[in-house]
This record gives structure tokens, C-alpha cells and sequence, in this order.
């Protein structure tokens, strides 16, 4: 058996601090996807019928963000970019900056996979009605493109909420950052790592069951 | 912060529960000592043992426990030479036996076997940052302490605040980066009780956020702020204040007090006599700090 006291005391008496840290961890995750999928449209759409160096741009937007440590990204924009001026941020908004570039790269390939995968008699079936090129994006391409990279933007909301346990690095009060804290100051450092990986673990199952409920309203087109 | 504090606060948070369980055991004890002080056997047994002193004089060079990766304190140098202010200390013992300064082997260890490599004589003596404590007196014989450490506050030396009363009247805006430690915004708050502390996992990141200016201040040891002001001359400034303050001393093995007390003299007379020249040169190349010839001409008690 595991010859160790627990004291859970420690965590109750820090609870609203575990409780803010979550709130901050899932809030962020939730800017970042949301900006990620606006910029991976962009992306998505500029490296598949972009012009030349626009795709060139968004190709290496795209390779040189996927192929960085997140934590070297989070280092550079809170550290870095200040070190010539660029310090308009703090150190939340500078990380929720980052993560939305981050998931942004990510996106852009889901949207780049989603885009190809739809069938060419939709877009033509659209055409054959008259639609417009704007219309058959946006009542067309869009909205199946959408039901098909559900599940993975499910996916990456799940990532992008862990992901953000690399923010306490940058002194960001989230649940890692909380977690050593209460070691830190107690001592506890099972009941304060378990408590944080039970946190991460409940609010990650909760994302993903509530998004598979979406998916299963929405994702039927096929 | 140093790992000293961080192991500080961890041994005496461990002796604090030792504490109770023992005071029934001490009345026995004190009992047994009495009844031992009578036995003539082990008065005889302590005039047998020779100091320390003579056996590293046969031995023919000094081992002595350090660390090597701590800044100014004991850490290597660019060529892989372990130096510091610690390593300094060592070897003024080693002129004073041999006279010859090389005549040493470091031992290195972990803060954590500090009173550990003493207890089973693996080393003669500890020249490893140690803050002086009521509690490891009791365990390990303390020398005269060589150096007083505390807290301060670095800046910016081209950053919106100059000097501590700046600080202060920033109040609630003022943000500090720190090594995360325990207490370590407790002692923050004690000078200044409305500042921001941003804790970093690692005292590089620490410095780092005051680089970038992400902070106002970086809050850390007196000795580290004076050695990052020795590495980029005219880039920081000291806010001028420091406080919590704790004696750094060497300790060796209870129980010799002919190799305590030598020592000692060496120490002092390195502080005040005929070895000042090179401790002086010493302050000045790890903190920084010109040290005044101590008052000529007086008892020392005097100067």
C-alpha cells in the first residue's frame, strides 16, 4: 500500500482557487478554438484557391506552426516579442494570442481536409440552381464542410484545454500553474496533482460528451 | 531564491513534528548523559581522538562538500573550473594548511547532504551556502558566518522605477517575478505589501520576464541580484533595499572544537586580518562590493 498521509484539507481550503483556474484554463481553450477557426478558414481557404503566394503564405503559416513546440511559441510571444516593443499584450491575452495561432494551423488542415472532401455535385448541383459563388459557399460549402470536420474540431477543443497547462510557464494562475502553487506553499503534492488531474479529466469528458451530442444532431449529412 | 530557503523551510516544517514526539525521549536522555559523564571510559575515548585538524595536515590536502551550480556561490565557469565565493573560502583554507591553494577536494552534493557528508565524516568541511539556523546548530558545528544574505528588488535601470521608495509608492501596480517557492510572495509582501508576485518555474524565466518587461522587478536572493549586476554591467539596478536576512556560514562535525577554532581564525582573519586583501578581492569579483579595510590600529572590537 502507499505509505502516505492524505490531507485533502489542503484542497478544499484552495478550492475556488481550483475552481477559478479551471474556469481560466476552459475560457481560454474556448477563445482559442474560436479564433483558431476563424483563421484556419482563412487559411484553409487561401491555400486552396488563393493566389500563388498567398498559398505560399498560408502553406508556410502553417508548417512553421505545426512543426513548433507550443511551449517554444508560448515563450516567444510573452518573452520575445516584447524585447522589441510588442508588449501591448499581457500575459492571458499573450497566451491566448498564441494558442489561436497554434490551433489556427491546425485548423486550417481540418478545413483543408473538410473543403476537399465535399462531394463536386454539391457545388455543381449549386451552380445548376443559379446560386452565386458567395451562396454556394455560404449555403452550400460551408455548412457541410462544418458537419464534416465536427468531430475534429471536438477534438481539438479537447487539446487545445490541455494544451493550456503549458500557460503556468508564463506564470498564468490556470490548473497546472494553481496545482504547484498549493505544493509549493503545502507540501501536498498528491492531493494537489491528483485533484488537478481529476479536474482536467472531468472537464475534458464533459467537452467531449457535450460535443458528441452536436455531432450526433449535426454530423448525420453523410 | 536559493534551494537553501526551499530546504530550510522543508527541514524545520519535518522538525517541527519531530519536536513533540521527542520531548518525552529527552528527559531519558539527559538522565542517560549524566549517568555517562560519570563512566571514565568515555572521557578517555575523547582524549584519544585526534582533531581534524591533524589528520588533514597528514593527509596532505582539504576535501571539503560543495555544490557547483549556483551562482556566484559554487559553480563552473566557462572552462568547466568550478569557482564561486564558496570555492574562494575552501581554498583560503587549504593556503592556510599547505600553503597552497589547490590543495583541496571538492565533494559535490546536493544542499540536502550538507549535514549528512559531516555526520559520516565524508567531508572535513561544508562550504555550500549554508544559512545559519538554530536547528542545524544543533546537528553541525557553525564557523563564523562570511557573508549576510537577503532579499531585494533588481529593475530595469532604464525602467519607469528607480529606486525602492518608487517601488512602494507603485502600490498595487507594481509586479515582481519570482522563483516559485514557498512563501516566497509572504516575503515579497513584507516590504512590499500591494505588489503583484509572477512566479516562474525556473529563476531564468524569472529574469527572463524582467528583460521583457513583463515585470517591474525581479525579487530574488541579495547575492544572485548582485552577480546578475556583475554579468551585464549598467543593465539593472539594485532598488537599494534588502531584507529577511540570514548569516551564510561553513559547518564541520560537532565535537571538534581544535578544528572549529582554527577555522574560525582563518575566517576571521581572512574578514579582518592578514588574508583580507584576497577576501576583499573575492566580494568584489562575485558581489561586486568594495570592502573597506577594516580600522588599523584598534582591538577589532574597536574598529
Amino acid at each position: 500500500m502507499l505509505n502516505y498521509n492524505f490531507n485533502w484539507s489542503v484542497i478544499w481550503r484552495n478550492w475556488d482557487k481550483f475552481l477559478d483556474a479551471l474556469l481560466l484554463g476552459l475560457g481560454m481553450a474556448v477563445l482559442s478554438l474560436l479564433a483558431g477557426c476563424v483563421i484556419g478558414l482563412a487559411v484553409a481557404y487561401a491555400r486552396t484557391s488563393g493566389p500563388k503566394w498567398l498559398q505560399w503564405l498560408a502553406w508556410a503559416y502553417v508548417e512553421i506552426i505545426r512543426n513548433t513546440p507550443l511551449l517554444l511559441l508560448v515563450f516567444m510571444c510573452y518573452f520575445v516579442l516584447p524585447e522589441f516593443g510588442i508588449r501591448f499584450l499581457d500575459k492571458i491575452e499573450s497566451f491566448v494570442l498564441t494558442l489561436s495561432l497554434y490551433a489556427g494551423a491546425y485548423m486550417a488542415e481540418v478545413f483543408r481536409a473538410g473543403l476537399a472532401s465535399i462531394p463536386r455535385q454539391y457545388v455543381e448541383a449549386a451552380k445548376a440552381i443559379g446560386m452565386r459563388p458567395w451562396q454556394r459557399q455560404r449555403w452550400v460549402v460551408l455548412p457541410v464542410m462544418f458537419r464534416i470536420t465536427l468531430p475534429a474540431i471536438s477534438n481539438n477543443l479537447i487539446s487545445l484545454f490541455k494544451d493550456t497547462s503549458l500557460a503556468a510557464a508564463i506564470a498564468v494562475p490556470e490548473l497546472t500553474f494553481t496545482a504547484r502553487q498549493v505544493n509549493a506553499n503545502t507540501f501536498r503534492v498528491m492531493e494537489a496533482w491528483l485533484t488537478a488531474s481529476a479536474l482536467y479529466l472531468l472537464a475534458s469528458y464533459a467537452i467531449a460528451l457535450a460535443l458528441r451530442a452536436l455531432e450526433r444532431r449535426y454530423a448525420s449529412i453523410r | 531564491m536559493s534551494n537553501d530557503r526551499d530546504n530550510n523551510a522543508d527541514a524545520s516544517m519535518l522538525r517541527r513534528g519531530v519536536l513533540g514526539l521527542s520531548a518525552a525521549g529527552a528527559l531519558g536522555s539527559v538522565a542517560g548523559a549524566g549517568l555517562g559523564l560519570l563512566a571514565p571510559r568515555a572521557a578517555m575515548a575523547q582524549e584519544a581522538t585526534p582533531s581534524r585538524l591533524q589528520t588533514v595536515l597528514e593527509r596532505g590536502h582539504l576535501i571539503v562538500g560543495t555544490g557547483s551550480t549556483n551562482p556566484p556561490w559554487h559553480f563552473e565557469d566557462e572552462t568547466g573550473t568550478l569557482v564561486g565565493m564558496d570555492i574562494d573560502m575552501a581554498r583560503l583554507l587549504a593556503k592556510g594548511l599547505f600553503d597552497d591553494p589547490e590543495k583541496v577536494e571538492f565533494v559535490l552534493q546536493g544542499p540536502d547532504a550538507r549535514i549528512p557528508s559531516l555526520v559520516t565524516e565524508k567531508v572535513d568541511i561544508v562550504c555550500q551556502f549554508m544559512t545559519v539556523t538554530p536547528g542545524r546548530a544543533q546537528q553541525a558545528d557553525f564557523t563564523v558566518p562570511y557573508y549576510r544574505e537577503g532579499v531585494g528588488v533588481m529593475m530595469m535601470a532604464d525602467g519607469d522605477y528607480k529606486t525602492f521608495d518608487d517601488l512602494k509608492a507603485a502600490g498595487s501596480n507594481l509586479t515582481l517575478s519570482a522563483l516559485q517557492n514557498v512563501f516566497i510572495e509572504d516575503w515579497a509582501h513584507k516590504e512590499l505589501p500591494e505588489a503583484r508576485v509572477d512566479q516562474f518555474e525556473s529563476p531564468d524565466a524569472a529574469l527572463q520576464a524582467l528583460n521583457a518587461r513583463r515585470v517591474d522587478g525581479y525579487f530574488g536572493d541579495q547575492s544572485a541580484i548582485r552577480w546578475l549586476m556583475q554579468q551585464a554591467p549598467g543593465r539593472y539596478v539594485d532598488s537599494g533595499r534588502g531584507w529577511l536576512p540570514n548569516s551564510y556560514a561553513s559547518a564541520v562535525k560537532q565535537g571538534d572544537p581544535t578544528w572549529l577554532n582554527w577555522v574560525n581564525t582563518v575566517y576571521r582573519e581572512a574578514m579582518l586580518g592578514v588574508d583580507f586583501d584576497s577576501f576583499a578581492a573575492s566580494y568584489q569579483k562575485w558581489f561586486g562590493i568594495t570592502l573597506e579595510t577594516p580600522k588599523v590600529g584598534f582591538p577589532s572590537e574597536f574598529a
